[in-house]
């Protein structure tokens, strides 16, 4: 047996299809069915950019965000986007899962 | 066809493009051309379809090809050998009007066989602003002079009138005529080799080979579709131009062999210069997609062949005329190339065997800033800061990004001297350099990106001007993958030196010239008196969760002065002890980092 059908399939190293699931790859934490966009259910932060880091991360401008998903089981951070307030998050899928 | 002989035609073709792109730089007298490789040579097939893509940057090999068939429309019948043509308008073809096209008929015994096209940046342009990028325009009216096609060598002799006309409308004629006659003497050597090799070979056995080299490239590149998941991957880019933030918007679908990418949803077509032709677009998304899934495949019409593109019209990636185009290449094309390297890249990033392919996105900001006015020996300079050609790899799965590592869709981008600089320009640098925390974190960091700071020195005037299309300091553009961070955005600052200051001699940073801050982004603004211009470029997105870096390579970066004390802690979440990485410390950090993510954060 292969090590992906054992394992499961990976949408990103951060994120495995199992089980018709998506789960966080680090700890497994379940992160909702696989039809679903796995991001709605990760804990999602979005902070100013300006303050996310240090002196060159000051954009002069807060309403441009760093949006962090984590894991809810391990913390983990399992994909970043930058983004203005109210913009989608990215949703990226595995055909058939 | 032997698959000896095959192989034998191949690896000829790539050494005429190879030895063209060296005749290109040999004559060429621009830094732009021969220091930033801002350049492409490549070879077409009778009808025009890509043969064999060259370096330089890649973007343009697609966009030639439509040159080559627009020429091939408008002279049918009336193409000689010895011809050569010159088509730069962006609806037609062309990226922006100061990316001029050159394209040559290659005969063999009297018959039309191949094309040869190559492009260079030339110096002038007659925009409004100097240096072709025009971020003052409105339309394409005020981007310069605009060809579809016009004849500038007529059976081998240069058409005065036309090279008479076209130098009347530039500021720098004697630099746009070598910048001319350096693509004309490319498409010579491309095509006396081109004829060499037919000679050699037979025009059939020539054409045989490479029809089936085109064959190939489409029959490697879906396999290799195939052994990829199948899936769909979103990403998106803001680009902000004086104020205003638009929004270049993707998913690329790929299913069994084929790859859509489809840009519904990007923003409508802006009343700044950012815009691109859908030309332009396609050019865009192969920049990244040759290196980072046809790494091994030829370049040609075979990779074309498994790609569609869905770009609305109106929008900024397909835009109608007469919006303003002139500074596309560093605007929407470049957002397009960022957006495409992004959803390649989460896409190998699926794949068991593919995952080390992946790469974050690579220096995804260019800045473009043309210094203009009257050098230390008395004559007009226009000219580039080719730093913008230098670059920051993105992070992989396995690799941090290169450091100042140039740039995805450009293979051979890179940064001139600053000594040249200072040479051909009144002004000095006071330092150019690493810079610090530009790099995305994660657990494989970016690369870094580079600072640096000029003066007016020995000028004639007190100082020069220069003309800025500088998006990008607002938004970070180099995306991370997989959780890394993206690269931080570029700076552009004015340094407005104190009354009764002195220009420094050099600095150790932008806090260390004496004066006062401005930020600037957008238009034409002078360096001049004791004034400074403070740059900053970004870095390569990162990759992977930067907690989970390992804290001895946080310690070097610290060390090497890649990243402060104050990001590593903050970011990696690593103590150092002089220098030294503190494991317990650490560990007690990156659990406390662990808790606030998941108590500071939304449950959706």
């Amino acid at each position: 047996m292969t090590d992906t059908a054992t394992r499961g399939r990976l949408l990103s190293p951060a994120i495995r299809l199992a089980g018709g699931d998506c789960a966080c790859a680090a700890c497994g934490h379940v992160l909702g069915p696989a039809a679903d966009p796995w991001k709605h259910h990760a804990v999602r932060r979005e902070t100013p950019l300006a303050t996310a880091g240090g002196h060159g991360w000051d954009t002069g401008d807060d309403a441009v965000l760093l949006r962090q998903f984590f894991c809810p089981g391990c913390a983990a951070l399992l994909d970043t986007e930058t983004a203005m307030q109210g913009d989608p998050p990215l949703i990226d899928r595995l055909a058939g899962a | 066809m032997d698959p000896m002989t095959f192989s034998i035609i191949r690896h000829r073709l790539f050494r005429i493009v190879d030895e063209a792109v060296i005749t290109l730089k040999h004559v060429s007298g621009s830094a732009i051309t021969n220091e930033g490789h801002d350049l492409m040579v490549s070879l077409y097939r009778a009808d025009g379809t890509l043969l064999m893509g060259g370096v330089g940057f890649l973007h343009h090999l697609t966009s030639a090809a439509e040159a080559c068939k627009a020429i091939i429309r408008r002279f049918a019948g009336d193409i000689h050998e010895g011809d050569v043509f010159l088509l730069n308008d962006p609806y037609t073809a062309a990226l922006h009007t100061s990316d001029i096209y050159l394209v040559a008929p290659i005969h063999h015994d009297g018959r039309l066989v191949a094309w040869s096209a190559c492009f260079v940046h030339v110096t002038d342009i007659g925009a409004m602003n100097p240096g072709g990028f025009a971020p003052q325009a409105v339309d394409i009216f005020t981007e310069g002079f605009s060809s579809p096609g016009i004849r500038l060598v007529h059976k081998g002799e240069m058409r005065q009138d036309v090279l008479d006309t076209i130098l009347n409308m530039v500021r720098s004629p004697e630099m746009v005529s070598l910048d001319l006659r350096s693509m004309i003497a490319c498409n010579n050597v491309a095509r006396d080799r081109m004829q060499a090799l037919m000679a050699k070979y037979g025009a059939e056995a020539v054409d045989t080979a490479c029809a089936r080299l085109i064959e190939q490239s489409e029959t490697l590149l879906r396999a290799r579709l195939r052994e990829l998941p199948d899936g769909q991957w979103q990403s998106r880019q803001y680009l902000d131009v004086n104020g205003t933030t638009a929004r270049v918007v993707l998913t690329m679908t790929k299913q069994d062999d084929r790859l859509v990418f489809d840009f519904t949803g990007s923003d409508p077509q802006s009343p700044f210069s950012i815009n691109c032709t859908k030309w332009a677009s396609l050019g865009g998304l192969f920049a990244p997609l040759f290196p980072l899934l046809c790494y091994d495949i030829t370049w040609n019409e075979g990779v074309i062949r498994p790609i569609e593109m869905i770009a609305p019209e109106g929008t900024i990636v397909n835009c109608t005329r007469p919006a303003p185009v002139s500074v596309a290449t560093v605007g929407a094309i470049q957002s397009v190339n960022n957006a495409a390297c992004t959803t390649i890249g989460k896409m190998l990033a699926a794949s068991d065997k593919y995952r080390e392919e992946a790469t974050a996105v690579w220096h995804a900001n260019h800045f473009a800033i043309f210094k203009f006015g009257r050098n230390q020996k008395g004559g007009y300079s226009i000219g580039i800061l080719t730093e913008t050609f230098a670059g920051a790899g993105g992070a992989r799965s396995f690799a941090d990004g290169v450091e100042i590592g140039g740039e995805i869709p450009n293979p051979i981008s890179r940064m001139a001297n600053v000594e040249t600089v200072e040479g051909a320009f009144p002004i000095r640098y006071l330092f150019r350099r690493r810079a610090p925390d530009s790099g995305g974190p994660g657990m494989y960091r970016g690369g870094t990106g580079g600072e640096m700071a000029l003066v007016a020195h020995k000028a004639p005037d007190g100082g020069i001007d220069y003309v800025i299309s500088g998006k990008g300091a607002r938004h970070p553009m180099s995306e991370g993958l997989a959780g890394g961070w993206p690269g931080a955005p570029n700076s552009y600052v004015w340094v407005k030196a104190p009354e009764r200051g002195n220009t420094p001699a050099a600095a150790a940073g932008l806090d260390d010239i004496p004066g006062t801050a401005e930020r600037v982004s957008w238009g034409v603004f002078p360096l001049k008196g004791h004034d400074a211009l403070y740059v900053r470029w970004n870095g390569g997105g990162g990759f992977g969760d930067p907690i989970a870096r390992d804290p001895d390579r946080v310690a070097a970066d610290v060390a090497a002065g890649l990243v402060s004390a104050d990001s590593a802690r903050a970011i990696y979440g690593v103590a150092l002890a002089d220098g030294a990485v503190d494991a317990a410390a650490t560990a007690a950090l990156r659990a406390g980092i662990r808790q606030d993510r998941l108590a500071g954060g939304m449950v959706q």
